[in-house]
């Protein structure tokens, strides 16, 4: 078993007060992919650093097993470890920078080497083991990084940002080889980024945390369609979710208000009768609209203003046809063509609309 | 505005061969962008246009003119650099407005004029409130905004940008690069612009060129550099994840020809596609090969067998996207990536299951297989 637990979770740094965590409380459980994402200076890099016992926990406990392990060292709590600086030994080999947290509890060499070799094989490293670090590409060195991670088994692997910085074939192998080790080894995995793309396409479950505080933790699947608040629901798609100025009709519909009168969108789930008449925010995401050529019901004119190519999709920047001139985005299939200027109607779907009163999501789904 | 033309440019550097008889043409208006790994001379052609860097050969060209020997004041170009270059003892208000003080210009704008043409440009790009500000009060994204700024407030010939959202974080970078893109359609810009992000480059350009070793390795527009990459460089260089590009030997059997991998990979190939595989297959130990490319979307996944062109293979991992995900497969040591459109709730394939896979031959490239071994 191998499960973590962070329980009111405080990080003070004295010098300036500055609160970097914020009683964080969360589960990682055994075996389970967790990703801890957010934007920079959010607290996510703190939380790992205090998980593997290289910063002092402020106040609360964290606990391995139901077991409180604030006061242990880093080598004592039996973790793996692996940062986007490869932090290898260049003197070393890659066959002894992997051996050498074996070695460093004092394991004979008849296991050091067979250990050695099987996550070698597991990485496709056979081959570079009697090289040194110096002469590797950045994707071979992260590889043997995590090599050196993975060869004792921990009870907790730790991950900071392995592969942000990687170019595209680099990153999208080492998704894969990641993904897979973790299910192989059947191993829990704390996951760092900033990338929200890179924590949605290898984790569980996703815990997103900004200005200290977590946000919502939870599937993507959760995330993606029912986000506690409007940064989660900003934080996590590219292109994010778009925000319409808009008023609730009933609790039922909601309307948003053009020069030519205004256009009717009904959603799914329940409305508080209170919000009836006020201005709220309908939420959209690009990849969930329609763009049609043609009025049709539940559709909003608009025109194209910008055009991005993406390779399989195209992102159409849109002015909205609204009093407030919004322009939201929407993500179509590159096969189908629009011009700028090209007059089209965006039409959302009921079970695409998210409602908020300010920061607050406020459409009820059975 | 006019536009560049460069004809047979090259670039040395000692002996070292930076840019090799390149050919390029950016019309008026256009937005062509330049891609490619680091060092392959993308900022070196932009620095030739510039008038930074001399020509070791070939002629530069702007508008008809040829410019070879015209200093950097004369070219009426603007550039941007992905080192910011702000001058540290003005403030973002005075960085911006340097260009428009030249006197080479002769602009004689009023205080009010140079005023409104500084917020509309700092506006657009979300620095309004820097203005007073001094170079070292802002961040890194902040720096290259406002360096941005001061590329795009004059109104030149051509504008140069290198790299201009490289250091903005992904949010703002995606954000900026929608603003660019508006500016240029907006104006009509002519704007040669240089990145190693195949992203920015789709989006942003009329046209674009792939650089490999100072060399252009393919031009065309961004619809046809991502669906049809002349060569596996840029099929590898292009999308994420890149193109799948297989090695394989060519056989025939029973009449039929298959691209053979081994490990049971062996794909029938459509009568019709005989011709692009045989023009660059080559003989290597008394062996035909090639390499295949295709891009991961056009691989179908399933549990039944789809047609009689399908193959089977175990699957290795199954990362995600919102609203797909891909399925990669091991094969021989090369990674094989398949994108299927279902939600990640829906792809519900075991690790080592094995999976029917079907090679979409619409989509279909054939490459020549290198000479060494692509994988380290």
């Amino acid at each position: 078993m191998s499960r973590v637990d962070l329980n009111q979770v405080w990080k003070i740094y004295p010098r300036g007060n500055v609160v970097a965590v914020k009683d964080l409380t969360f589960t990682c459980a055994h075996k389970e992919f967790l990703a801890i994402v957010g934007p920079s200076g959010g607290g996510k890099s703190s939380t790992l650093r205090m998980l593997a016992g290289l910063e002092e926990i402020s106040r609360g406990e964290v606990l391995f097993d139901g077991k409180v392990v604030n006061h242990l060292g880093p080598t004592k709590r039996n973790i793996a470890l692996a940062f986007e600086s490869y932090a290898l030994y260049q003197r070393l080999t890659v066959y002894e920078n992997i051996a050498f947290p074996l070695r460093a509890r004092g394991m004979r060499d008849a296991e050091v080497d067979q250990k050695v070799k099987s996550i070698a094989e597991l990485l496709d490293l056979e081959s570079v083991l009697t090289r040194y670090p110096s002469g590797l590409a950045g994707g071979q060195q992260q590889r043997v990084s995590l090599a050196r991670a993975f060869v004792r088994k921990p009870n907790v692997t730790l991950l900071d940002e392995p592969i942000s910085h990687m170019d595209q074939r680099v990153r999208a192998e080492l998704r894969a080889r990641i993904r897979r080790l973790h299910n192989e080894l059947g191993l829990t995995t704390v996951y760092v980024t900033h990338d929200q793309a890179e924590a949605i396409s290898l984790c569980d479950r996703l815990a997103i945390i900004n200005q200290a505080e977590l946000q919502q933790i939870g599937t993507v699947d959760e995330i993606w369609n029912r986000p506690a608040n409007r940064f989660v629901a900003y934080f996590v798609g590219e292109p994010a979710m778009n925000f319409i100025g808009a008023r609730a009709e009933s609790a039922q519909s909601v309307s948003i208000q053009t020069p030519n009168g205004k256009r009717v969108f009904r959603f799914n789930g329940e409305l508080n009768p209170r919000y009836v008449n006020a201005e709220i925010a309908l939420g959209v995401r690009p990849q969930q609209i329609k763009v049609l050529r043609k009025e049709e019901e539940a559709s909003i004119p608009s025109s194209v203003k910008v055009i991005e190519f993406q390779g399989e999709t195209t992102v159409l920047t849109m002015q909205l046809g609204d009093v407030a001139k919004s322009e939201p985005k929407a993500v179509v299939q590159a096969t189908e063509r629009f011009g700028i200027g090209e007059a089209v109607w965006l039409h959302f779907s009921p079970e695409i609309i998210h409602l908020f009163d300010q920061d607050t999501p406020i459409l009820r789904r059975n | 505005m006019a536009g560049v033309r460069l004809e047979q440019v090259t670039k040395l550097y000692g002996r070292k061969m930076a840019v090799k008889e390149v050919n390029l043409v950016c019309k008026e208006g256009e937005f062509f962008s330049i891609v490619g790994p680091t060092g392959a001379g993308k900022s070196t052609i932009l620095k030739m246009i510039a008038g930074i860097e001399t020509v070791t050969s070939g002629k530069v060209y702007l508008g008809d003119r040829v410019v070879n020997d015209l200093p950097p004041q004369e070219r009426n170009v603007s550039m941007a650099f992905e080192t910011y270059n702000l001058y540290p003892h003005f403030n973002v208000y005075d960085n911006i407005a340097f260009p428009l003080r030249a006197p080479r210009w002769d602009l004689k704008l009023s205080q009010q004029e140079e005023r409104r043409r500084i917020e509309e440009i700092a506006d657009f790009l979300g620095i309004g409130e820097l203005l007073e500000r001094l170079p070292q009060h802002l961040s890194g994204g902040q720096k290259q905004r406002v360096s941005l700024a001061r590329a795009l407030v004059r109104k030149p010939h051509v504008y140069l940008l290198d790299e201009p959202i490289a250091h903005l974080d992904a949010r703002l970078k995606f954000s900026t690069q929608t603003l660019l893109k508006e500016f240029a359609t907006t104006f009509r810009s002519t704007i040669l612009y240089v990145t190693h992000d195949y992203r920015e480059a789709l989006a942003l350009s009329d046209h674009m060129a792939v650089l490999r070793k100072g060399r252009i390795e393919q031009e065309g527009t961004p619809y046809e550099i991502y669906n049809t990459p002349a060569t596996d460089f840029v099929g590898n260089l292009i999308g994420e994840p890149p193109m799948n590009l297989i090695d394989g030997e060519v056989v025939t059997r029973d009449g039929k020809t298959l691209f053979n991998v081994g490990e049971g990979f062996s794909v029938p190939i459509r009568e019709d596609r005989l011709a692009s595989l045989k023009k660059v297959t080559r003989q290597e130990d008394g062996r035909a090969v090639t390499r295949l490319g295709i891009r991961c979307e056009h691989i179908r996944l399933s549990r039944e067998k789809i047609s009689d062109r399908s193959v089977q293979l175990p699957v290795y991992a199954i990362v995600h996207e919102t609203g797909s995900s891909v399925v990669t497969f091991e094969l021989k040591g090369m990674f094989l990536y398949a994108r299927t459109g279902e939600e990640r709730s829906l792809c519900d394939y075991c690790l080592s299951e094995k999976v029917w896979l079907d090679l979409d031959q619409d989509h279909l490239f054939f490459y020549p297989k290198p000479l060494e071994a692509p994988k380290a």
